[in-house]
């Protein structure tokens, strides 16, 4: 029965090629989109916990509902030489927020002043990369503030300009400091830009009075994929208020508009892929109706009704999976190059900086498990589309077969 | 008989709100007088510290306001100056005098639970709301008063319990634009000065669960109603020329 499908699909070109050509087509298009629809998300979840967020957030578990200074993470020295310790833990750095008044000599504006380790936070974030002018911030700095573009613009300072810092201490004393701009920076992230700017901690704390005290430990991890397997790990040896929240809590927002915008793609697929079905099923259905003098001339020489069911099967599956499965290996090489070397918008970099924009590359995201359900997915669609065709043909008698034009 | 209640109800309603109204002035200025002197002590709890300051003010009608914090040392010299609807702030170890833009007008006054907002409309009751009397029973009084429509203010509503003869609130409760209560303030122990009745004791607690362990309490030592206050006091130079 194998050599006689072979043979009738050798014979009936046309169908041949519309349906292996279309199968080929549509496999190859459907892994190279979804491998570029995830790597764009891949890519925008990088690059916005690359900034400043981090993959993994340790804290005092009411800090994050209620904020504030009366839930500060104390003891940070303690959690953070648990957090390093972890399995795929690659860095780990403290962070004391604070909702200051910034005041130039001009003008004044509120503004999340962030006491960081400059040092741990190079491994974790974008924040050095952003810079724009100056200078990033160093280890032994005092008075260095590192702000952003749209921050200074409001506040109208420059580098080498004073800048002074009021606020409450963690004991809800007075704080009060005068700064100089040593750096300024520019994320893109315009509330980013515009509201955030940055000290060194080793020197914050004495200010702050919050010394081995941390809003949050900020970790990172050497693969994103493992998140999840890292938080449970860290969790298992914080002690409760203690807890650490990986992203997918921490920008809860930004995974629901990533999955509202898979949705979107999926639904576009689903509807060319719906396209694709009806072809096939056509073409199939053409072909097998005008072989219907064959079937019943086969039926009259003794082959059995379920034999030509089998027959047609095997054509089905003759046509569709040579190309579903060239189409999936080289939709898997096509995804797997582009990840490694995304696609580059050339002479771009330069320009994207100027709005602020971390990355000018196009990743695709090459993983075996969404190329092979892709590549089911539409051999499914094949097989489905000669379920109607079957049930035309098994409706005539080898007669009527054989009288049909 | 039902038309000539209904017509009687119309017609006492303007008088109560008269009656409202007359309250909050009368309340505005027992506690404001032409010009007051005042020295206060204030405590600031939350889960983590206690910290006690200690505060003098010079005022002028509603509008000019002088503070100037004595104690503890680290904050000692800080000034504040309400010039209107605006407020200056003098840090001696910064020297720098720095207005508070309106985006901070909200955030908290000396880390208590007091708003940089509450001294700057401190006085405005009378201007911002419109009062109306929920309940007048005896001696006290409920006044409810309401943003007038535009009115630049924070609250949604604020609920006040009142002693109407000694002209000072007992209690009032703020609330937000969605009618959630935000913080209670407290009055107590009210005394006498120049003529003036006054609560000695101010407690705010935040309605806030996240604030919940919070609470702040003044304690007024001295005051002096109608004395007089050098108009030097309400200039910008003020800030730093009072600060020690």
């Amino acid at each position: 029965m194998w050599r006689l499908a072979l043979k009738n699909i050798t014979h009936y070109r046309g169908r041949t090629v519309t349906t292996a050509g279309l199968s080929f087509i549509t496999t190859l298009f459907f892994i190279i989109y979804v491998a570029f629809m995830d790597g764009a998300h891949e890519n925008m979840l990088h690059d916005t916990l690359k900034i400043y967020n981090a993959p993994i957030h340790i804290d005092d578990a009411r800090y994050r509902d209620k904020g504030g200074f009366d839930y500060l993470l104390n003891d940070v020295e303690g959690v953070r030489k648990t957090a390093a310790a972890t399995a795929h833990v690659t860095a780990v750095s403290a962070r004391l927020e604070s909702y200051a008044l910034l005041s130039g000599p001009r003008e004044s504006a509120g503004a999340m002043l962030t006491g960081i380790e400059p040092d741990n936070e190079r491994r974790l974030s974008l924040l050095d990369k952003a810079l724009q002018s100056g200078r990033y911030l160093r280890k032994d700095d005092t008075n260095a503030l590192y702000l952003g573009e749209e921050l200074a613009r409001r506040l109208q300072v420059g580098l080498g300009d004073e800048v002074a810092f009021i606020g409450s201490a963690v004991d809800g004393s007075f704080a009060a400091e005068l700064f100089t701009v040593v750096g300024i920076f520019k994320t893109g992230l315009y509330e980013f830009d515009a509201s955030a700017a940055f000290v060194n901690k080793a020197w914050f704390d004495d200010v702050m009075r919050s010394r081995n005290m941390a809003s949050y430990l900020a970790v990172n991890v050497d693969d994103l994929s493992r998140v999840d397997a890292v938080t449970a790990a860290l969790n298992a040896q914080l002690h409760s208020p203690r807890e650490a929240v990986s992203w997918k809590t921490l920008m809860h927002a930004l995974v629901q508009a990533m999955e509202v915008d898979s949705l979107f793609g999926y639904i576009s697929l689903g509807l060319f892929l719906i396209v694709i079905f009806f072809v096939i099923m056509i073409y199939g259905f053409l072909n097998l109706s005008t072989r219907m003098r064959e079937f019943g001339v086969l039926r009259a020489l003794g082959v059995r009704s379920e034999q030509i069911r089998q027959l047609v099967v095997y054509e089905a599956l003759l046509l569709c999976l040579p190309p579903i499965v060239l189409a999936a290996v080289m939709g898997y090489g096509i995804a797997g190059y582009y990840e490694l070397h995304p696609i580059v918008i050339e002479g771009m970099a330069e320009a994207y900086k100027e709005y602020g924009i971390v990355s000018d590359t196009i990743p695709m995201r090459c993983d075996l498990f969404t190329i092979s359900w892709n590549a089911l997915t539409v051999f499914g669609l094949n097989l489905l589309s000669i379920v109607y065709p079957l049930y035309y043909v098994k409706g005539f008698t080898p007669v009527e077969a054989m009288r049909h034009v | 008989m039902k038309y000539l209640l209904i017509l009687l109800m119309i017609c006492t309603a303007p008088l109560l709100a008269l009656d409202a109204d007359a309250i909050i002035k009368k309340i505005e200025d027992n506690f404001r007088g032409d010009n007051a002197y005042m020295k206060f002590e204030m405590t600031v709890e939350t889960a983590r510290h206690k910290r006690t300051m200690k505060i003098e003010s010079w005022s002028e009608g509603k509008e000019n306001s002088f503070m100037r914090i004595l104690y503890p040392p680290r904050e000692q010299g800080i000034t504040f100056l309400k010039l209107n609807n605006q407020l200056w702030q003098y840090v001696p170890k910064i020297e720098r005098t720095i207005k508070i833009p309106p985006s901070m007008m909200l955030q908290s006054w000396m880390g208590s639970d007091f708003t940089n907002d509450d001294l700057v409309k401190e006085s405005s009751l009378e201007d911002d709301y419109d009062a109306g009397l929920l309940e007048h029973n005896g001696t006290h009084a409920t006044i409810e008063l309401l943003p007038k429509p535009d009115a630049a203010v924070v609250w949604g509503k604020i609920v006040m319990e009142v002693d109407v003869p000694n002209a000072v609130p007992l209690q009032a409760v703020y609330y937000d634009d969605e009618g959630a209560p935000v913080r209670t303030l407290t009055y107590r122990a009210s005394k006498t000065f120049d003529g003036h009745n006054l609560p000695t004791v101010w407690e705010v607690r935040p309605q806030d669960e996240a604030k919940k362990d919070h609470r702040t309490v003044i304690r007024v030592e001295a005051a002096q109603f109608d004395h007089g206050v050098p108009s030097s006091y309400f200039s910008k130079s003020a800030l730093k020329r009072y600060s020690r």
